[in-house]
């Protein structure tokens, strides 16, 4: 079987399990107790009002119904209206995914190129001192409480030293005042990124050392890297040119393995600094009830999420031949 | 060679971070800034029903009428003078003062018919109930607009009237549009507005999502320069700045630290004794027109029975919530209307249970269940007279008391609630009462108690409640025991209904106050719900750029405050 | 695999000798540093949460969830009286502290017993069933497999309202078994035309009785390896659900104290509440992950050959 033929697959396959992860969805919210125009609680909302809301917004009828005609718009393209803010489910996604792919990518990019870097350096220096110390920091960092963190960090960043924004992503003096331009407001974006952006890397660049650093002693115990060392290489030469790109491989593929896991962190991280993103949004309209909304977004996730296997699958497939699937 | 690139690059960064800090400095002359703690959803007045939208928009739609700070009373706000009634045609006249939209055209009859039009047409939620009684609206002259009722109506001048107005010129189109479709109303809820054309003192300059809402003065507002009720109006600041914070302690934060003037938001009493230290920082404490309450589901055994919620009644020590749980920032209420309502509200007779020691509750409430027929196996108070722990009530029918539960919003939404629930738990298992305190999502809360009604008993709240105490008719009257209405207690009593339809009827004000007291009354003896405390609205600002915050019943954040708010030094 | 049936193969041929494989495997793990501390430290959690009986005991104000302290209505620091201080309504917060330690371990070992049982149970059907069972089971879990966790549970939690601690343990269980499964199937697959199987079948056992009789004893080491991360994992997730505000409100957990103290306003100015819950989940977690990293070792011959120090 050909890559070609094993990426169809894989696709189709991908095709399904989302089509099962939609209706699973669909239904969770359906059955849930509650909905949009319960939660308002205002004397003012007659049951009357409700009813004829509930009617409207096409909730009275049969729940296949509903589901048919949900499908249809999302196969059309067209996720509804949010209950919540009245306005195309499209429109306030494209508002927030900008702001946590920047977060999100930053972080893990950020996180994986150091995490590899000390890794090799960890590997290099096994068993001394160094080493020591670098595993152990990465596994105390991984393994901190995130919000926990965060929190922490803004008190002592932004409350105790006032070095950096308490939570937000942009500051209105910069973007009101008409004479600042791309660079400044460029910056005061970025002003606001470090904190959220320091508790990621710190959360997830612990793992990629760890990872980093076993494969790396995996790899210097390979044929090609005795090779290259009775050939009388440097030892650098080895390291950073023969053992180090092999190495970081399966850390690549991690990236895309652990995606899920960084999605609950992004979350989070999101929800505790105010990040105008859409894990926050998430979060927000599902305690909202805001179906079309939490629903979209939930999808988006679970697209990218699995968009991203098939990547990793397909890389790997790629890379190594003995692989299919 | 690749890590030393990486080091440039982070040393760079961090550097360019720290320089860039003090780099920041604020361009703009005096521009108000408000932290909420969240985003509005929306500037669609049909839409809004978040507080956060709502209180964005107070400032950028009038109404017709609007209440005094300090009196309370109803005055003249878009309109020039009070309402004229006539009996005969059950009609009412407003004329109107000489004031502009935002976008220069003038305010006119037309606009005022235009909004009550299209909410009883379209029958838009939350509104159409103050106008579902109008008959007719009609434009006598450019100034003047003649409402016709189908019968005399109390809360006409008092909840129609306060309706916000829109404008024609701009809603028409959007009205014509709309109709077209085949679901009208919400084609109308989720139309998309983005700057919308008001008559308040601010209008909308620019909505970063996410960020910020930057309003700026109206300079069309028929408000400035003139003085209503002896007081001068502006604004006389140049704009407001809306930031938007997940929680109140990232916005008590940048309180502190300046970024903000104000946290339109009440404060938690947590966070008093920090702020009160801070020189720069004003605290203001106002009543609030709300009620917080246990309520019964008087649908079922035992809280059918009306001694035994009286007995319950009696085994809640206020004084002890208010002093413990709020922190002394709240007051009893011993009636359905909060007693800072002066006008409406009716103290009649002695709470239950006032002024007794737990024991001595425990004694009376004893007495009244014994001597309605209740058993125990080891009643509460022994043959000597002493307390003991009860245990194994009996229902007059002999059949043992099954356990039930009090729901409670959960801590993080109301820790007061919530521990209210697990004190008064506590109260009544002393009698062998098997209650205990479940906290619970408050979606899940509001659901079960509205559209299930399946609950024992749970403790909610309504605030921001109109001063004309109309609600009492909506929470008590039988006709609103049905799903998602509002009478969650399922009371039942002919007598009240008969007393509150009258009472809605009844357009003279003292009489009508007469029958708002017996209504009080009625609900004090039958006790569907049991009213417990009302917490003060604490609400901090900065001194340091403004002054002049106008206090007032739910607070600081009322149009005047914002009318009359001025920058220091100026 | 083949390290795993090196074990196997090992346990098989001396089955009277495990008491000294076990005092063995003792004797290396007690030279692994990480599981030295980590032992250490989950020793200490395990003696905080059988503490955490004792202060109800003494006075009913130590109630972690119902007790308040009647002199003290709001947030003190820490005093004779109450070592850690108190919450904002005057209950103790070291016997919160204590009781967080309770529930951390019943989240945590349950959670992860249970979703190692169905992982374990997934992956032997799978294999050794193969065909179109298995790939069911496997699609199935590939799917669950790339669900975030933290944010399926929060959607049904927001969505169902009130979900007890133990029905978030059970959700946290279903959604964590998919790790274990692939490995056991792995495992299973291996096993399943080796002699001793195929010559159960030849005998006529029931396919229960071969998952269950011959299948399983060998497997479930390996299986429970992987418990340890599971344990953190869980723990992690309740302790975020809680602290998003979607967790048990009867519950006093780590990220229910949390929770209380960020949304009650004391995050600034009280760190007696807000640091001791913080640091209890990190080291709890990182106890946990020492002691899975140092089994893996331990378990592990090919790692144990290479003679890793740290």
């Amino acid at each position: 079987m050909d890559i070609w033929h094993f990426t169809v697959r894989r696709l189709i396959q991908i095709i399904i399990i989302f089509f099962v992860i939609f209706t699973v969805l669909f239904l969770l919210f359906r059955l849930a107790p509650g909905d949009p125009i319960s939660r308002i609680i205002d004397p003012d909302m007659t049951p009357e009002d409700a009813t004829r809301l509930m009617a409207q917004m096409g909730l009275d009828k049969p729940l296949w119904m509903q589901y048919l005609y949900y499908l249809k718009n999302v196969l059309s393209g067209n996720f509804g209206h949010s209950f919540y803010y009245g306005k195309p489910v499209i429109e306030i996604i494209s508002d927030r995914l900008p702001n946590t792919v920047l977060l999100f990518t930053t972080s893990v990019i950020l996180s994986a190129i150091v995490g590899v870097f000390l890794g090799k350096i960890a590997s290099w220096n096994k068993g001394k001192r160094t080493d020591t110390f670098m595993t152990m920091g990465a596994l105390v960092t991984h393994t901190l409480f995130l919000p926990w963190m965060a929190l922490i960090l803004i008190w002592i960043f932004s409350y105790k030293f006032s070095w950096f924004p308490i939570n937000g992503m942009i500051s209105e003096d910069v973007w009101l005042d008409p004479s600042s331009g791309v660079v400044r407001k460029g910056l005061d974006v970025l002003h606001h990124m470090i904190l959220p952006l320091s508790t990621l890397f710190l959360i997830y660049f612990g793992s990629y050392l760890l990872l980093m650093r076993s494969s790396m002693l995996e790899t210097l115990k390979e044929d090609y890297i005795l090779t290259a060392r009775a050939k009388g290489l440097k030892e650098k030469t080895i390291r950073n040119h023969h053992a180090a790109p092999n190495a970081a491989l399966p850390v690549v593929t991690s990236v895309g393995l652990s995606l899920a896991f960084s999605i609950n962190g992004g979350a989070l991280t999101e929800t505790v600094f105010t990040w105008p993103g859409i894990g926050r949004e998430l979060v927000f309209s599902v305690s909202n009830n805001d179906y079309p909304l939490a629903q979209a977004s939930f999808l988006l996730i679970a697209a990218v999420v699995l968009f991203s296997n098939l990547l990793v699958d397909i890389l790997y497939a790629y890379l190594d031949p003995r692989i299919r699937y | 060679m690749k890590a030393r690139t990486i080091k440039r690059f982070l040393i760079q960064a961090a550097l360019t971070v720290f320089l860039l800090y003090p780099g920041i400095g604020f361009c703009g002359s005096h521009f108000l800034k408000i932290g909420l703690s969240d985003e509005p959803k929306t500037l669609n007045i049909w839409l809004a029903s978040d507080r956060w939208s709502l209180r964005v928009l107070s400032q950028i739609y009038q109404p017709l009428f609007t209440r005094d700070p300090e009196s309370m009373e109803m005055i003249p706000w878009l309109a020039a003078q009070d309402p004229v009634y006539d009996e005969a045609s059950i009609s009412y006249t407003v004329t109107l003062r000489e004031s502009k939209w935002s976008d220069g055209s003038e305010i006119t009859a037309e606009d005022v018919a235009f909004t009550g039009n299209i909410i009883r047409d379209l029958k838009i939620p939350r509104h159409f109930s103050k106008w579902d009684f109008i008959k007719k609206i009609e434009v006598v002259d450019k100034k003047t607009v003649r409402f016709y009722l189908e019968e005399p109506m109390a809360i006409f001048a008092d909840r129609t009237l306060t309706t916000p107005i829109v404008c024609k010129k701009e809603w028409e189109k959007i009205y014509q549009e709309i109709k077209k479709t085949d679901k009208p109303l919400v084609a109308l809820l989720n139309y998309n507005i983005e700057k919308p054309v008001g008559n308040g003192p601010f209008t909308v300059r620019e909505w970063k999502k996410g960020a910020y809402l930057f309003l700026e003065k109206n300079k069309h507002f028929f408000g400035l320069g003139q003085t209503i009720e002896g007081r001068v109006l502006g604004p006389f600041i140049d704009g407001v700045i809306y930031k938007f914070f997940g929680t109140s302690d990232t916005a008590i934060l940048s309180l502190k630290k300046g970024d903000i003037d104000m946290f339109w938001w009440a404060i938690q009493a947590g966070y008093l004794d920090d702020l009160k230290t801070d020189k720069n920082i004003q605290l203001h404490f106002n009543d609030r027109s709300a009620m917080y309450y246990m309520g019964f589901n008087l649908r079922k055994p035992p809280f059918n029975d009306v001694n035994f919620r009286r007995a319950v009644a009696i085994l809640i020590d206020k004084g002890f919530i208010i002093s413990r749980i709020l922190q002394d920032q709240g007051v009893k209420m011993d009636s359905v209307v909060p007693p800072g309502n002066k006008f409406w509200y009716s103290k009649q007779a002695p709470d239950y249970g006032e002024g007794l020691t737990q024991d001595e509750r425990i004694k009376r409430a004893f007495q009244v269940l014994k001597d309605s027929g209740y058993s125990w196996e080891v009643p509460p108070v022994d043959g000597s007279g002493k307390v003991v722990k009860g245990k194994g009530v009996r229902l007059p029918n002999g059949q043992p008391m099954g356990s039930f539960s009090i729901l409670t919003p959960p801590s993080d939404y109301d820790p007061q609630r919530a521990m209210t629930g697990l004190i008064i738990q506590e109260w009544l298992r002393a009698m062998g009462i098997p209650a205990s305190g479940k906290p619970m999502a408050f979606d899940a809360l509001v659901d079960q108690v509205k559209v299930n009604r399946d609950f024992d008993a749970f403790i909610l709240a309504y605030g921001q409640l109109s001063i004309d105490p109309d609600w009492i008719r909506n929470f008590f009257h039988s006709k609103n025991d049905k799903v998602r209405g509002e009478n969650q207690a399922g009371y039942r009593n002919p007598d009240f209904d008969r007393i509150s339809d009258q009472s809605a009827r009844m357009i003279d004000k003292n009489a009508r106050r007469k029958l708002i007291c017996d209504m009080q009354a009625i609900i004090k003896k039958d006790l569907p719900y049991i009213p417990l405390y009302l917490p003060k609205m604490i609400e901090a600002v900065r001194t340091d750029r403004f002054a002049g915050w106008v206090d007032a019943l739910e607070g600081i954040g009322s149009i005047w405050s914002f009318c009359m708010l001025k920058p220091i030094g100026k | 695999m083949d390290a795993q049936e090196k074990i196997i193969k090992k346990k098989r041929l001396k089955k009277p000798g495990r008491e000294r494989r076990w005092k063995k495997n003792w004797a290396i793990y007690k030279k692994n540093i990480l599981g030295r501390v980590g032992l250490a430290l989950l020793s200490f959690f395990v003696l905080m949460a059988l503490c955490s009986y004792i202060p109800p005991w003494i006075d009913p104000m130590y109630q972690p969830m119902s007790g308040v302290d009647p002199e003290i209505s709001k947030s003190t620091g820490p005093s004779l009286r109450h070592w850690l201080g108190t919450d904002f309504m005057g209950r103790d917060l070291f016997s919160q502290l204590l009781a967080g330690a309770r529930v951390a371990f019943m989240v945590g070992i349950s959670s992860a017993f249970m979703s190692i049982l169905l992982g374990t149970l997934v992956g032997m059907i799978s294999g050794y069933m193969g065909k179109w069972v298995d790939t069911i089971l496997m699609r199935l879990a590939d799917i669950i497999m790339v669900m975030p966790t933290l944010l399926v549970v929060l959607i049904l939690a927001a969505l169902f309202g009130q979900l007890n601690i133990w029905s978030i343990v059970l959700i946290i269980a279903l959604f964590r078994w998919p790790g274990v499964s692939r490995v056991i199937r792995a495992q299973t697959l291996s096993l399943r035309h080796r002699p001793f199987i195929e010559s159960a079948k030849v005998s006529g056992a029931s396919h229960m009785r071969i998952i269950f009789r011959h299948i399983m004893p060998n497997v479930l080491p390996l299986s429970f390896l992987y418990m340890t991360f599971r344990v953190t994992a869980a723990i992690n997730i309740e302790a975020a659900l809680a602290f998003l505000g979607f967790g048990d409100p009867g519950t006093v957990s780590w990220g229910m104290m949390l929770q209380w103290v960020w949304k009650t306003g004391h995050m600034f100015k009280a760190p007696y509440w807000l640091l001791p819950p913080g640091i209890c989940i990190s080291l709890i977690t990182l106890s946990f992950y020492m002691l899975g990293r140092a089994m893996d070792e331990v378990l592990d011959p090919r790692l144990r050959k290479e003679g890793e120090r740290y």
